[in-house]
């Protein structure tokens, strides 16, 4: 037994030196000496010399100038990739994509061709009725609390307008305590449900969202106020507008341009998707070069297509772009948007 | 899309047998011991070996040795914020999470309960999972060599410790080093540094810090390149980073995916076509091998089609509202009503599948083969987010652990494969009313028990957890889905755990993490350790009862072939070993997969909200 126990100890030191050890450091140089880039983790370097990003891992981009990457469940975090993990039954990935369509679908037919929709989410949104009943922003809270809460516990500044509620309707706080004896000390989170439903009859037609405005001191701040219009609107109400709407015919939107990746970091689009964006791209860029949008258009078509490829040349996949690489080329021909 | 959808799978099922029958020849020709090392090589075999052992004395080594891994790993864990290559100062894991990360490498699953990229150093990364990387594979890969010499009715079966420097520097160390460097140059890190912090092209998109900067991006590199090959070829599945082989430092382009995928199947198919070499019965493993091959063309096609070729669910319009008439033991007549309304389709593109959770660069069907795949050779590792996979189409992964023989992890898939075959053949015998044999030796109540034994651990360490946990606030509180797909993600949990295979329904809430953190998942210490111990059990007892069942056959006196000999290598042969696995797996394992991937997919979708 102790003979097994020593030539174990054995074992365990011979593998140790051999697999981690010699193995990773023989790859270690190799890689070092031959495959510099890719060893370092593929650092690309921006337009003044400096590191601006891996070219495998994506970073965010909200300017209208640049292409946008997939969605990301890690927030662009590369110290923490991370998926989604959303079932196809979860209603939450169903509201997380209808938020992020609203504002940016349109008409495929009728008289309204190539609109956007938002406009008119918007109104539907204004007249406060859903299926027969008023007051949309009660129906849906009461319908669907963990959103009701989720918007809450988003950001502290909502949960502070609650508890400010809270504190302005005693009466109210009461009632809610009496129905749920067990929560005897309600947080706002708690307490989303009742308040949106009491937010809902006081300000039909109307959500919070932030608005900035010039402050006492004249710098920028936003607060919560009752609006009815915005993109807070557009997106958290696209869904039960299109509840009320199934038949209307809209535009379909490229679906890696909604669907989260796995990693969280997926530093591609597929090129329908870009082309999807190139409207809005080529705009853009138009408009602040004060140009002919057509020839914008084609020259950063043209960018696009020598940026394409696909997965074993086409056999395994459709084509698809890297998103940095593009728009660093972007930013290299136009300059800073 | 027919052939964009078809190619990868079908290529590579078709790479990885071409190449099973020279590697198998060449694992054959190690294990015999018919090479004659160099003088250097020589000197450790002569230093390593204990003389040759019978079934008893290999198993107890085997265990001894398993004993001081686990150790060395606890201490590798433990000692992390004291160990070099540790620049941001990261801290010690939970206790518990040590335990099941420990348990979890050394019985070649790696289901993980940390984060990678998150949780551990590069010194814990190269000591601790390369190191169990490289080892549990090859402890796998000798209990099934050892299985073969008593098959063979040799005396002795070797020596355990030759065979394991055997599988390591003959096998896994020239293979992970080649794969390694196909994977740098399709661009993994291979460094010793931790992390690029950089200001991306629009600064302000990342959003700002406290102090009103704009936050910079911290991308983490690493040895990837070392680890990922081996991660793969050992069929471990243990991710550098929290999210395995969808990351793009693991997984850079469509033929690193390629070879991520290849590699993981190439020992697996191999071993098979070693097992009938080594008996000198080749055609008898082809057989087997077909089986096996059948299996994993069927997983992933049903994989690949409902989840590539069918949208995902959630955003396809159901125009007609449904009633659903649910058993109910309080409400009147025994059946409650519950309705769900009409939903309405949204304007999403999804003709190149469901895209939640999958990557762009590997290819449209790849995210769902390699959740076939992944399961089937027990590695673990995943290219997209299963939880996210369409709902039947996630039932072909979970076959794939249930079974747990469609090749397998290293060796212990062909281990569990002999078992079916053993209870098949006794199941044949029973029918036509002959005693059983298997390679001319008798099939007796004692082998027949053993088989039963190491057979039925698996579903027991599977139903039984889940059902506690599916009952318990230890699985209520940790799942993130609602409804059917909860009870789903507490099944893939334990399936995952006693497969060895760890892969997992990332959404469940398992993760501790360092063990000052502020806020770990509640019910985190309870699956730390009682994955744990699924883990453990699920490793062990497959593979010393086979090993017990495999010598007290091989001592038997072999009987002459006759007429009324059960043929194994033909045709019939392989639809009795089909029907077998089918059969028991279906009686084994249906009803679970009713409450989980079924349920959910008949079910109103969306579900609750």
């Amino acid at each position: 037994m102790s003979r097994y126990l020593s030539k174990s100890l054995l074992l365990l030191l011979f593998s140790v030196v051999i697999c981690c050890v010699l193995y990773p450091l023989v790859l270690w140089v190799t890689g070092q000496t031959l495959f510099n880039f890719q060893a370092n983790g593929s650092i690309l370097l921006g337009p003044d010399g400096k590191p601006v990003g891996s070219r495998l891992i994506a970073q965010p981009f909200t300017k209208d100038e640049y292409f946008q990457p997939r969605p990301s469940a890690a927030s662009y975090d590369a110290s923490a990739s991370a998926s989604s993990s959303l079932a196809a039954s979860n209603y939450a990935l169903r509201d997380r994509v209808a938020r992020s369509l609203g504002p940016i679908i349109k008409y495929r037919s009728g008289p309204k061709t190539g609109q956007p929709v938002s406009p008119d989410i918007e109104s539907w949104f204004k007249k406060d009725m859903y299926q027969g009943s008023p007051h949309i922003v009660a129906q849906w809270a009461d319908q669907h609390n963990s959103l009701a809460q989720a918007w809450v516990t988003s950001d502290p500044t909502h949960a502070a307008y609650v508890d400010d509620w809270a504190k302005a309707r005693p009466d109210l706080v009461k009632k809610w305590i009496k129905e749920n004896p067990g929560t005897p000390q309600p947080k706002a989170a708690d307490l989303a449900v009742v308040f949106f439903k009491n937010f809902s009859e006081k300000n039909p037609g109307k959500f919070l969202s932030a608005v900035t405005h010039k402050g006492a001191d004249g710098k920028d701040q936003a607060t919560l106020q009752p609006v009815n219009e915005g993109s807070d609107i557009q997106s958290t109400f696209c869904l039960m507008w299109r509840e009320e709407h199934p038949d209307v015919d809209l535009e379909n939107v490229p679906g890696d341009m909604v669907m989260s990746s796995a990693s969280g970091l997926d530093p591609h689009i597929t090129f329908q998707n870009a082309e999807y964006q190139l409207d809005r791209v080529a705009s853009k860029w138009a408009t602040n070069l004060k140009r002919n949008p057509d020839d914008v258009r084609k020259e950063i078509g043209q960018i696009l297509r020598d940026n394409a490829s696909a997965p074993w040349g086409g056999l395994a996949g459709e084509k698809f772009v890297n998103v940095l690489e593009v728009n660093l080329a972007l930013r290299k021909r136009y300059g800073a948007p | 899309m027919f052939i964009q959808t078809w190619f990868l799978p079908f290529l590579l099922l078709a790479t990885a047998t071409v190449i099973a029958f020279p590697l198998s020849r060449y694992m054959a020709w190690i294990m015999d011991g018919k090479y004659r090392p160099l003088p250097v090589f020589r000197w450790f075999e002569e230093h390593l070996d204990s003389g040759p052992q019978n079934w008893k004395q290999y198993t107890c080594s085997l265990l001894i040795f398993n004993t001081i891994l686990f150790i060395f790993g606890f201490l590798i864990l433990a000692l992390q914020p004291w160990m070099p290559l540790n620049p941001d100062s990261k801290t010690m894991l939970a206790p518990s999470t040590i335990f099941n990360s420990v348990v979890s490498f050394m019985t070649n699953t790696n289901l993980q309960h940390y984060a990678g990229d998150q949780h551990l150093t590069n010194f814990s990364q190269i000591f601790f999972c390369i190191a169990n990387m490289f080892l549990s594979a090859a402890i796998g890969l000798c209990a099934l060599t050892a299985i073969i010499r008593a098959f063979r009715s040799s005396s002795t079966l070797g020596n355990f410790f030759v065979d394991m420097w055997r599988v390591l520097v003959y096998m896994f160390v020239p293979a992970a080093f080649i794969i390694g460097l196909i994977f740098i140059t399709q661009g993994s890190p291979m460094t010793f540094q931790t992390s690029h912090s950089l200001s991306t092209l629009e600064p302000a998109a990342m959003g700002t810090t406290d102090t009103g900067e704009a936050k910079q991006q911290t991308i983490v590199v690493g040895p990837v390149a070392a680890l990922e090959s081996i991660k793969m070829l050992g069929t471990n599945g243990g991710g550098f980073y929290g999210m395995n082989s969808a990351h793009p430092f693991e997984n850079p382009t469509g033929l690193s995916n390629f070879f991520n995928a290849l590699s993981m199947m190439l020992f697996p198919f191999a071993l098979v076509l070693m097992y009938g070499r080594m008996l000198r019965k080749f055609r008898h493993s082809l057989v087997i091998f077909s089986v096996m091959l059948v299996l994993m063309t069927g997983t992933i096609i049903w994989a690949v089609y409902f989840d590539t070729l069918k949208p995902n669910p959630t955003l396809t319009s159901h125009p007609v509202a449904k009633t659903y008439a649910i058993a109910s033991a309080v409400a009147p007549g025994g059946k409650t009503v519950v309705s769900t309304p009409a939903v309405a389709g949204l304007p999403v593109d999804q003709h190149l599948g469901n895209l939640e959770g999958k990557e762009m660069r590997f290819g449209v069907s790849a995210g769902a083969t390699f959740a076939a795949l992944t399961t089937d050779v027990t590695c673990g590792a995943v290219n997209a987010e299963s939880d996210s996979l369409n709902p039947i189409a996630a039932l072909s992964p979970m076959v794939g652990m249930w079974l747990n023989c469609v090749f397998g992890g290293k060796g212990v898939g062909m281990v569990n494969m002999l078992l079916y075959l053993i209870i098949g053949i006794f199941v044949a015998g029973m029918m036509v009313g002959r005693t059983p044999e298997y390679l001319g030796k008798k099939i007796e109540a004692r082998e027949v028990k053993l088989a039963i034994i190491a057979l039925l651990v698996h579903p027991f360490m599977i139903l039984m957890p889940t059902g506690l946990f599916a009952a318990t606030d230890w699985g209520l509180k940790a799942v993130s889905n609602p409804g059917a797909h909860g009870f789903s993600q507490i099944l893939y949990q334990f399936s995952s755990a006693s497969a060895n295979n760890g892969s997992a329904f990332d959404g469940l809430g398992v993760t501790y993490g360092f063990w000052n953190a502020a806020n770990p998942a509640p019910e985190a210490i309870a699956w730390d350790i009682a994955a744990g111990l699924v883990m453990l059990f699920s490793r062990f007892l497959p593979i010393i009862a086979p090993i017990a069942m495999a010598a007290y056959l091989g001592a038997k006196k072999s009987s002459p072939f006759g007429l009324g000999t059960l043929r194994d290598d033909s045709v019939t042969f392989g639809f009795l070993l089909l029907g077998t696995i089918v059969i028991i797996g279906a009686l084994l394992f249906l009803p679970v997969a009713a409450l989980g991937p079924v349920a959910e997919h008949l079910g109103p979708i969306p579900f609750g909200g």
